[in-house]
């Protein structure tokens, strides 16, 4: 019995009061950032790392704690080498399980929760993927959609990027119908972008480090939602960069959101302030043609995992002492209450 | 006129609770220039069973809110709206958007109105892009 309290008791302080408390830092932080932001500083992939971090840290410390107890204050490089398995503690061990089985039980719901999308190989959908075909073969800087284009006849689906390893733009056949050939390939591009960023991987981290905080989506939502926006606005510019026609792919955006089409993510068009703020910026790049962002969010992925991979060693270098208090309070309030 | 945004809400409720929001609709859609509590009871009571005490409450809210103005009638006090539905929406998604995509950008592409698109206000989105075109001689 004993040996199960503090797995039990830790995940739930963890849950309950660790991570709330990180969800509060975190969305002071955020107030503070997008002040700044307001100001003109725009730091897209902070927002996005402070997001994800209030709860992906707290648990990746643990986690690595709870593994690594026996090797703190040892090298990280001869853990990798030679994790000391030996060294494991059944109750450390249990907690982690516990706490990992905790995140992976919500990514598998978030990802079973995805609007399944069947392709389609009719001679309709064939006729469609020749179209598609064509649009890429006169559109060099298309060319890395090739083989990640599909065709669904999905009902009331639109256009959207699928696939969190390997991203895939699905395009419905009702909708491809009602778009010219450059309000087509002006969509393409935006979702193109989307595949550059990684970003259905991204939305789904983002989704699993909130929903597993009690506090993350009261507190934190909000702000993601607004990340979110402003990502769908930077997928448009940088199309416009690529060669998309900044009023087609306006028009695209339009039509994604008419209610024959109930794709609620098709081309980011899901609010109608931020669609009309996204259509106006549009019609202004077809004025001025805007200049390429840097492309830091292509390393928003790289520098999520470098600040993961830190944190899972710091164990190692800074000892488990959070972890070791936990243990001990956990084990004294036990003892407080058997007494 | 500050206040927080309320995730997942549209239109009206992405700035007001659900009561505030319908004593603004009773309000704006009845083009109530000066009203007083009694007279949004009224509305409402056809449509709910309500308190006075929650329309006065609620009333006085949306008056510390800044969306409200007052003045005294005898005993009671007299309400008016400081700003049209349009003003009010303008607000909203300038603050919206503001938080969006970073304040000077935003505000210098201000968008008009937030609510779940409609199919009237996709249509003038795309009466919008057509007029570019013309402008463009596309």
């Amino acid at each position: 019995m004993t040996e199960a309290v503090f797995p039990l008791l830790g995940t739930v302080f963890v849950v309950l009061v660790v991570l709330p408390a990180f969800a509060l830092f975190t969305k002071i932080v955020l107030v503070v950032v997008e002040r700044l932001e307001a100001e003109g500083q725009h730091e897209h992939n902070l927002r996005y790392l402070l997001l994800v971090g209030s709860s992906l840290v707290p648990i990746g410390w643990f986690l690595s704690a709870a593994l690594h107890q026996v090797e703190s204050g040892k090298s990280a490089l001869a853990c990798l080498l030679d994790h000391d398995a030996s060294g494991l503690c059944i109750e450390p061990s249990i907690f982690a399980a516990l706490l990992g089985g905790l995140v992976a039980m919500m990514v598998v719901r978030l990802v079973l929760g995805h609007q399944r999308v069947p392709r389609s190989s009719s001679n309709e959908a064939q006729l469609l993927a020749t179209r598609l075909e064509h649009l890429l073969s006169t559109r060099p800087a298309m060319a890395d959609l090739r083989g990640r284009l599909v065709v669904t006849e999905a009902r009331d689906f639109a256009l959207g990027t699928r696939g969190f390893f390997r991203p895939e733009v699905y395009v419905g056949m009702a909708f491809a119908g009602r778009l010219s050939d450059e309000m087509l390939a002006s969509a393409l591009g935006h979702e193109r972008e989307h595949i550059r960023g990684w970003d259905p991987l991204r939305y789904l981290v983002l989704q699993v480090a909130l929903a597993v905080n009690p506090l993350g989506r009261g507190l934190l939502e909000s702000h993601a939602t607004r990340w979110q926006a402003s990502r769908e606005a930077h997928c448009d510019r940088e199309a416009v960069v690529d060669g998309a026609a900044p009023l087609s792919l306006a028009d695209a955006i339009v039509r994604a959101a008419r209610p024959s089409s109930r794709e609620a993510v098709a081309l980011g068009a899901r609010d109608t302030a931020v669609l009309e703020f996204r259509v106006r910026l549009l019609l202004a790049f077809a004025g001025k043609a805007p200049a390429r962002c840097s492309h830091r969010h292509s390393s928003a992925v790289a520098l999520a995992l470098a600040v993961l991979l830190i944190v899972l060693l710091l164990p190692h270098h800074t000892g488990t002492a959070a972890l070791d208090a936990l243990h001990l309070g956990t084990e004294q309030t036990l003892a407080y209450f058997q007494r | 006129m500050s206040f927080r945004v309320r995730p997942g809400k549209k239109g009206l409720r992405l700035r007001l609770h659900d009561l505030e929001a319908a004593i603004m609709d009773v309000v704006w859609g009845r083009e109530m220039s000066s009203f007083a509590v009694g007279d949004v009871l009224a509305v409402l009571e056809k449509q709910r069973d309500i308190a006075y005490t929650t329309v006065m409450t609620t009333v006085a809210r949306l008056y510390d809110k800044g969306i409200l103005r007052r003045e005294r009638d005898g005993r009671r006090y007299l309400y008016a709206p400081k700003m049209s539905r349009e003003e009010f929406l303008a607000t909203t998604a300038r603050e919206v958007l503001d938080g969006a995509i970073g304040g000077h950008q935003a505000m210098a592409m201000l968008a008009e109105k937030v609510s779940e698109a409609s199919a009237g206000e996709l249509d003038d989105l795309e009466a919008l892009i057509q007029k570019r075109r013309e402008e463009l001689g596309e």
